[in-house]
Formats: structure tokens, sequence, C-alpha cells
């Protein structure tokens, strides 16, 4: 019984029910077998580690060892935010490495969700520059909790031909009353609220009281009706500031290169009062199903060719050998150093705080976008 | 099913079961419906239950503690943000089910009463826009309405305009404009099926009668299209009030609904109880929204 048949016999009337059904049986049936049938010779990707991280980083020149040693990329499982991403393995998401920041360790190592990693797996860890993971938190014994990938800062990128700069570049520029409507901001209050932190002047140290938290929300609620877009998703930021959108916008490296490249007069600022600071990296979950493809997964983020791809993209490698292949311009137009402390000190570098305070600051932070 | 399967074994005498629901038609009807009532009961009512029970906990840091209470629902009373969002996303709601059924009619009103034969095609061509996926729509639209985008573009070169309207893109008034579009195939078709119905020869009758083109419309089409009018009001209203990823993308601070919060609770703020408990009082709400509709209907069929 051919399709065509089938077709032929609707038309005139004459396709009688039992046949009508069998042939949908059939289409049903076939569809719920294509899933079965072999996709690659090499290992189906249920076989792979799963990498749950930032959108973007779900790209396989990151992965060219891991490739190289399994035929595949990971699987890949994204977010926004790291609050975002805590609140989906609390859910009971069980991926097997996750990529939050240092700052974030000592609250998700607490959750006991976590297995330190033990570096003498690592192949490239020797090469691994240790002013990123040597914290006191991070550290037990020979392992640590969190393996660095990625750093840099955030700041602010604006427009230099749009906007008229009064003195030093500041966080005052993304409270300029002058742009109102053509500010942007990350959505996330790991980034908001921890510059604007440094805009009112409250200490790092002192970020758990009443009175960190009345200033530092004064501070947003203020801006608020400059704001034009609170998003995480840079491509939107991007494109409105290449557009004359916006004008300025808290942003992290990447953005300023990318639209550098593109042509745009964009400036990554150096606020005098100094900018946000991160190192972000790999955790290893308690669970992870694929444990060894696990530390594949970390050994190739780490490697050479995912530092030299991250630095392209504007971040801080993690790699001692990977600036090897920039020149001193690039990286300073990606406000990058061969010595990422020099970067990292100069600014002010994220203080781990507790779940509550955690829970607290995002509350408060969310209300405020909604505009209370 | 089950029936060819039971005769089937015993022809000659059928069996205890088939006896009993040849017997009862009432239990015929429920054991068709047994299906859809197992579904709805697991996938739906325990679900419910559940997101009511979580909606009187609370949460400490990471953790939820499970001893009931009416925290979540006395905080959104006393917080005014509960109050303007839940108001704010009746408004945006109840504007674009508005703007769409208004706009909309025509289309229906053409469609049932001048294509003839080709109804089916133009019922397709109609709805054609909605084969493509919901976010591309969306997305869609911030093309149009954003910064560089073809309306402004366009008014700036035709002169009306001299720097691009940033009210746009970001603004309540873009939520409103793809909302009317995303949902508007879910308001044709309730006002096409009730101007389909009605019987052509009261208009004809009305017509003989030396009634106007206009008063016909008036007096006939219109009142017997309404549970059509209001079948496409709950049709839009109840999805719109759920809204979610239209003020996202196209909307600016000031244009998030109550869905947004929702998710925030879910989402980055972790705290699902208060999401449990909003969840609770949007359904309510929107029951509530429904119940007017429903009464609206009784009303205009009487």
């Amino acid at each position: 019984m051919d399709v065509i048949d089938q077709l032929g016999a609707m038309r005139e009337g004459k396709l009688s029910r039992s046949a009508f059904n069998r042939s949908l049986l059939a289409m049903g049936i076939t569809t719920a077998l294509v899933p079965l049938l072999p996709r690659k010779a090499l290992a189906a990707p249920e076989d792979q580690a799963t990498f749950f991280t930032w959108g973007g980083y779900n790209t396989p020149e990151l992965f060219e060892e891991y490739i190289a040693k399994h035929g595949e990329e990971p699987r890949y499982a994204t977010y926004g935010s790291a609050e975002e991403a805590m609140n989906k393995l609390r859910s009971g998401f069980v991926p097997d490495v996750v990529h939050p920041c240092i700052s974030d360790v000592p609250r998700w190592s607490g959750t006991g969700m976590f297995q330190p990693i033990d570096t003498s797996r690592l192949s490239n860890w020797p090469s691994m520059l240790p002013e990123l993971w040597n914290r006191d938190y991070n550290v037990v014994g020979d392992e640590v909790w969190l393996a660095p990938f990625n750093w840099g800062q955030t700041s602010i990128a604006y427009r230099t031909d749009l906007f008229e700069l009064q003195g030093e570049e500041s966080w005052d520029m993304l409270w300029d009353e002058r742009y109102s409507g053509r500010i942007g901001m990350l959505a996330g209050g790991g980034d908001a609220w921890w510059c604007a932190a440094i805009k009112a002047g409250v200490p790092f140290e002192q970020l758990d009281t009443d009175e960190a938290f009345e200033k530092i929300s004064a501070v947003l609620r203020a801006q608020r009706p400059l704001v034009r877009v609170y998003t995480d998703d840079t491509t939107q930021t991007d494109t409105a500031l290449a557009a004359g959108e916006l004008v300025a916008t808290m942003a992290w490296n990447s953005t300023v290169v990318w639209l550098a490249e593109a042509g745009n007069p964009v400036k990554f600022a150096q606020p005098k009062e100094g900018a946000l600071t991160y190192v972000c990296g790999m955790m290893l979950l308690a669970d992870a199903p694929k444990l060894d493809r696990a530390y594949d997964i970390i050994d190739s983020l780490i490697s050479k060719s995912a530092s030299v791809v991250n630095i392209g993209w504007g971040y801080g490698g993690v790699h001692r050998n990977s600036f090897d292949d920039f020149t001193d311009e690039q990286l300073a137009a990606r406000t990058l150093s061969r010595n990422p402390a020099e970067i990292i000190n100069a600014g002010h570098f994220g203080v781990p705080q507790t779940a509550e305070w955690e829970q607290r600051m995002t509350a408060t932070w969310e209300q405020i976008k909604l505009g209370f | 099913m089950t029936f060819t399967g039971l005769s089937s074994r015993a022809p000659a005498h059928p069996g205890a079961v088939t006896r009993f629901l040849h017997r009862h038609e009432g239990w015929r009807g429920h054991l068709l419906l047994a299906p859809t009532l197992i579904l709805m009961t697991v996938a739906i009512l325990a679900p419910l239950g559940m997101t009511l029970i979580m909606s009187t906990w609370f949460v400490q840091g990471y953790d939820v503690i499970k001893s009931p209470g009416l925290g979540n629902y006395t905080a959104m009373v006393e917080n005014p943000m509960f109050r303007v969002l839940i108001w704010r996303t009746l408004t945006i709601a109840l504007t674009c089910t508005l703007i769409t059924v208004f706009l909309v009619y025509p289309v229906a009103y053409y469609l049932a009463f001048h294509t003839g034969r080709h109804k089916a095609i133009w019922l397709l061509v109609i709805t054609l826009p909605f084969w493509t996926s919901y976010l591309l729509r969306v997305f869609a639209w911030r093309v149009v309405l954003g910064h560089e985008g073809v309306i402004n573009s366009g008014l700036m070169s035709l002169g009306f305009i001299s720097e691009p309207i940033s009210a746009l893109l970001y603004s309540q008034t873009a939520v409103t404009i793809v909302l009317a579009h995303s949902w508007a195939a879910f308001a044709v078709v309730p006002i096409f099926v009730s101007l389909e119905k009605i019987n052509r020869s009261y208009l004809e009758a009305a017509a003989d009668l030396g009634d106007s083109p206009a008063r016909r419309f008036w007096r006939i089409t219109l009142p017997l299209s309404l549970p059509g009018i209001v079948a496409a009001f709950v049709m839009m209203f109840v999805p719109t009030m759920g809204e979610y990823i239209t003020p996202i993308m196209v909307g600016g601070p000031d244009s998030m609904m109550i869905g947004n919060l929702v998710q925030t609770m879910f989402g980055p703020m972790n705290n699902w109880p208060a999401g449990a408990a909003l969840a609770v009082v949007m359904m309510l709400t929107i029951a509530l929204a429904g119940l007017v509709f429903v009464v609206l209907n009784k009303l205009v069929q009487r």
C-alpha cells in the first residue's frame, strides 16, 4: 500500500476508515522510532558529559581536546544568570560540570551538591595561572572547588561619538540624566547590585548590612527611570549600542570587542571608582553521571586552545601561554593583561556572601527592576 | 477498543462488562472520557493541589520551610507591587483583546459571507502567519518596531520624523501590538464560526421587509454573532493574561507583566512558595474575569 495510492483513494472518497487508521498507526510508529535510528557511527550524545553554562559558551571551539578524544562535543545546557542555574540544579537537574563564579564557591559548595576537583587528573592544570584560583575558600588540600576558565571586568561600554564625557570615566555615566532612556543595564543581580555598590561607595566587606541594602537600593531606584532595558542578552545590548539606541550600557569585555571589530566607535570604560572584577570557572557536581568525561570537559576548557578562543572573544584566559598569541595592543583593547592580578586587584573583586544575603539581594533587585 | 476485544473473545454470549455497559449509558460516557479524565487528574489537578499547598510554605536561604502559613498572601496585600502588576496585566490584556476583536471582526465577516467556495483556502491564508514559531514572530516585531526598524526608518525617509520614535519598542505599546498580532488567529475562528451559523434567510427576510444593509447588520448579524465575540474575548484574554515572553522580548522596564514576576520568583529569586501563591492569585483573577465573560454571554443569549 503506497502513499500515492492512498492519497488517490482519499480524493475519490474510497479510503476506508480502517485503511486510514492503519496508515495513521504506521506513521505514528515510524515517528516514534526515528530517534532510535543510528545517527552517527560514533558514540551517541547520551554518552557525553553535560556542561551547564552561560549562553554563548556552548560552542565546539572551546572543546578541541574533548572532541579529539571523544569524537563529539559534550552536551550543553545554558542559563542567563548564576542564580537561575542554581535554581535549576536545586530542582533536580544533574549535569556534570557547572560554570559559576569564584565568589559563589562558599555558598555553592555548602549545598553539598558539588565535589572538589582533583587537579592531578587535569593535564593542563600545571599551566594554570595560580592567582586565579588560589583563594582560601576555594582550596581543599590538593583539590579545588572551582577551576577557573574566564576572568575579566564588568564595566561600562559606551559610544565615544554619542556619549559626551564629563571629566573622567566613572560609574556616574550610567546615572547620567542627559541620556535618560538611552542607558542599558545587565539584568542579573550578580553584576548590577555589585556595580551599584561601587557607585554608592559601599565596601564589599560591608554588603551584608541593612545600611548597605538601603544605600544600594536607593542608587538603583534612582537609576531606573533612565534605563531603557534590563537584559542579560548581550546580543540585545550589543545591537542597541551599535544602532545608537543606547549610548552606554553595563557590559562585559566581549561587547566592546565585537562592536569594535564591526567598526563601531565603542569603548570599555575604566571607571575611576574601579570596575567589578570576577573569575568564573567550572565546578564539578557531586553526582556527576559521567565523571571521567566531566574531567575531560574541564581539561579541555583550561587548555591553551580554549584560552585563546576566550581571549579572542574579549575575556581573560587561564592558560599561561595563551597570551603569547596576542599583541599588547590587542590585550589592551580588551582591557586584559598578561598578569591577571594587575586587572583583578585594580578593580573590586566579589566577596562571597551567604545564601540568605543572595536571596534578599535578588528579591530586592527584582522588585527595583519592576519599579518598586 | 475494549468492546471489540471483549466481544471477539466471546461472540455468542456478550461478556458481563459488555452487558453492563449496554445497560448503563452513563458509564459508557465515563469510560470514553476516562483517558482524558485521568490525564487531567494527573497532569492538572494534582499539580494544582501541589501549587496550593506550596503557596503556604516559605523560603529561608536555599531551603524551603514546609510549615503552612498565609505569609505569601499577606505579603501580596501589603506590597503595592503586586497590585500594580496585576492591574497593568489586566489593562494590557484587555486593551489588546479589544483591539484585536475589533480589527478581526471584519475579517471574520468577509470570511463568512463573501468567500463562497474558497472558504477553506481563505481560512488557511489567514492562519498562514501562525505557522511560524511564536518566538520567531515576536522576534520579528523587534525588527519592525526597533530603533532602526522598518517603521522608524520608513517614517524617517518619508520625512515625517527626524528622530526615531523610541517609544515603539521596549514599551507597553510594543507589548500590546505584539500580543494583538500574536493571538489574532484565535479571535478570528470563534467569530467566524458564529457568523457562519447565522441563518441567511433571516437576512433575506429583513431585506424583503425593507431594511437597509446597515440596519440588517445592527439588528441581525451583530446580535447573532455576539456569542462568537464573547468566545473570542475569552480565547484571547486568558492566554494574554499569562504572557511572559512578549514583555521580555519587546517590553521595557515598565511593561513587565505578572507572568514575568511569577517566572522571576521561580527563577532567579528562588522563591517557589511566593511564586506559587502569586500563580494562585493570578488564576483567581483570570477565573473572576472569566466569570464576567460567562455572565455577559448569558445576558447576550437572552
